[in-house]
């Protein structure tokens, strides 16, 4: 409320007006792509492809209906999609929240040298950290595996999901932590029953964030998976790489990629500055 | 309870990275799968090769223009959102929507969008004029690469930004107010050196962030038209699993995760001063 007031103290109609505009102008920009990605995936082959572009017409879920059939295939790289982000999701989160909680509350004598090796794992370009884990998987033969891909997953969401909830532990005081083990808690106990729930929140965001970091990934997935371990988005690119790309199939799996983040997304919006600015604003 | 987690982070951090230093010292295809010994071969040769040159050449470029595309757009963004009366945080939610957007998503839809015969931003291009191949043009394909990042990213740093300016303390506002001071006045004295911390955070994690994905580049361009978007990441995917090359690539790696190691530690000293 006060920064609405602060906001709106000496400004003339016309300078409000003004910025309106611009954040219309923005909004245009930011969204039609993603508006005509799914327009587009629910037309016909032919009104696809009419300029001057249509936005008024009959939907058609013929698209998705072929893709999903038994010829289409598609429920199947669905299903890996889902099995390796939730895996690794769930590994990272058990090892991340212990590991965080341990790192916001022990005085280790090279905690810094050990957050910053935490962040660089997180911060590697991601072709640098294919390329060995690509030449160790062959050798193990892990290539073509979803237990390789879950571990590739989890190269980038451990380090992400043990940093970030290093922050959020951090921001509960210890002091109820030691509350509790005065009244006879162990010291796992104290932080199972007293500072994980407090957590709670910063838990599901994490989660959510490291769910979307897998779903979203092509790179790893285009290297570590064979056919029958293919993800969604491997799927996506195969469709426009063959010839005579399908861009209504394109299209309508693209839109199944973004549309459970854009909702997850907008579910965890409170924490979203904090778990993409790796914590360092809050 | 952190035994577990160093652990695991360890095999899949150290354990690579000492495979890479190995990769990188040895004359290393998969066929034969056996490995000789090459000394210093592969550092010299990407050392040497022109080719590694220029595409750490267009990646500053990629980074440099886009990272201040995006820091103007979305702090100017940032600052339009944060003094609109009404309807904040609508404005804020459906801006920062791209961001859910997998980068492979992206770059489909960069593509999509851009075909000469049935692309939406290709026709309104035509409208005005314009009738080139943008992605198959050298000297359109990497504004258009750049194009797409700023898309996808800049919503970060008005997030960021934004976050930034709520935080703000009331009183120097308020003293530059009594002082008379004018809007102008008071973004460069008051709000920009308070918000600093938030962009130099922002900057951080994209130019980290830019240099770690490739998946744009990957779908749409594939390096090309005539070399015009191979940016150092896609030169080490090409080197690896294109030529076979992973001595060579394991060097081109280490030298891209010096950079961000670098910036890495730029990043937690910022992160520590906000902690005190």
């Amino acid at each position: 409320m006060m920064e609405q007031t602060r906001a709106g103290r000496k400004r003339g109609a016309l300078g409000t007006a003004v910025l309106y505009v611009i954040v219309v102008i923005a909004l245009i920009w930011a969204l039609l792509p993603i508006v005509w990605m799914v327009l587009s995936s629910l037309k016909t082959q032919a009104g696809m492809f009419s300029m001057p572009p249509k936005f008024l017409f009959k939907p058609t879920f013929d698209t998705y209906r072929q893709m999903f059939s038994a010829s289409g295939g598609f429920g199947h790289y669905l299903w890996n999609s889902v099995v390796a982000s939730v895996l690794s999701t769930a590994i990272s989160l058990v090892l991340g929240t212990l590991g965080g909680f341990a790192l916001a509350r022990g005085h280790f004598k090279r905690g810094k040298d050990l957050s910053f090796w935490v962040i660089s794992t997180r911060m590697a370009p991601i072709p640098a950290v294919m390329l060995p884990l690509y030449l160790m998987f062959s050798k193990l033969g892990l290539i073509g595996t979803m237990t390789g891909l879950v571990f590739a997953y989890t190269t980038f969401n451990l380090p992400f999901a043990l940093w970030i909830m290093m922050t959020f532990f951090k921001d509960i005081p210890p002091a109820l932590e030691e509350a509790g083990m005065v009244d006879g808690c162990s010291k796992f106990q104290a932080f199972w029953k007293i500072t994980l729930p407090m957590a709670a929140p910063g838990l599901v965001a994490t989660g959510i964030l490291c769910l979307m970091f897998a779903w979203n990934d092509y790179s790893f997935a285009s290297v570590f998976t064979s056919t029958a371990t293919q993800t969604v988005p491997v799927a996506a690119s195969l469709l426009v790489s063959q010839e005579g790309v399908q861009w209504g199939q394109a299209m309508a799996t693209g839109t199944i990629i973004i549309l459970p983040m854009l909702i997850a997304g907008i579910f965890v919006r409170k924490y979203l500055v904090r778990g993409l600015s790796m914590g360092a604003v809050k | 309870m952190l035994a577990p987690s160093v652990v695991i982070l360890a095999i899949i951090s150290i354990v690579p990275l000492f495979y890479m230093i190995y990769a990188s010292l040895m004359n290393y295809t998969l066929n034969p799968d056996q490995p000789v010994f090459y000394q210093l071969h592969n550092w010299l040769s990407v050392l040497r090769d022109a080719t590694y040159w220029h595409s750490w050449g267009r990646t500053v470029v990629f980074v440099v223009v886009g990272l201040a595309v995006e820091l103007l757009l979305g702090t100017g963004l940032a600052l339009a959102i944060y003094h609109i009366p009404k309807g904040r945080n609508l404005v804020a939610t459906l801006w920062m929507l791209p961001l859910f957007v997998a980068p492979i998503v992206t770059g489909l839809l960069g593509r999509f969008l851009l075909n000469t015969t049935y692309g939406m931003y290709a026709w309104l291009l035509q409208c005005i004029g314009m009738n080139t191949d943008i992605l198959g043009t050298t000297s359109t394909a990497m504004p258009a690469i750049i194009l797409m990042d700023v898309w996808e990213w800049t919503p970060l740093i008005t997030i960021i930004v934004l976050a930034g300016l709520q935080a703000m303390p009331e009183e120097p506002l308020e003293a530059a107010d009594v002082d008379g001071a004018s809007y102008w006045m008071k973004l460069r004295y008051v709000i920009l050196p308070l918000v600093k911390r938030a962009i130099v955070v922002a900057l951080l994690i994209r130019s980290m962030d830019i240099l770690r994905y490739v998946d744009t580049i990957l779908i749409t361009t594939q390096g090309g038209p005539a070399d015009s978007t191979k940016t150092v990441g896609y030169y080490l995917v090409q080197v690896a699993f294109q030529f076979q090359d992973f001595g060579r690539a394991a060097a081109i790696g280490l030298t891209m995760l010096v950079v961000t190691i670098f910036l890495g530690k730029s990043f937690i000293r910022i992160f520590a001063r906000g902690e005190e």
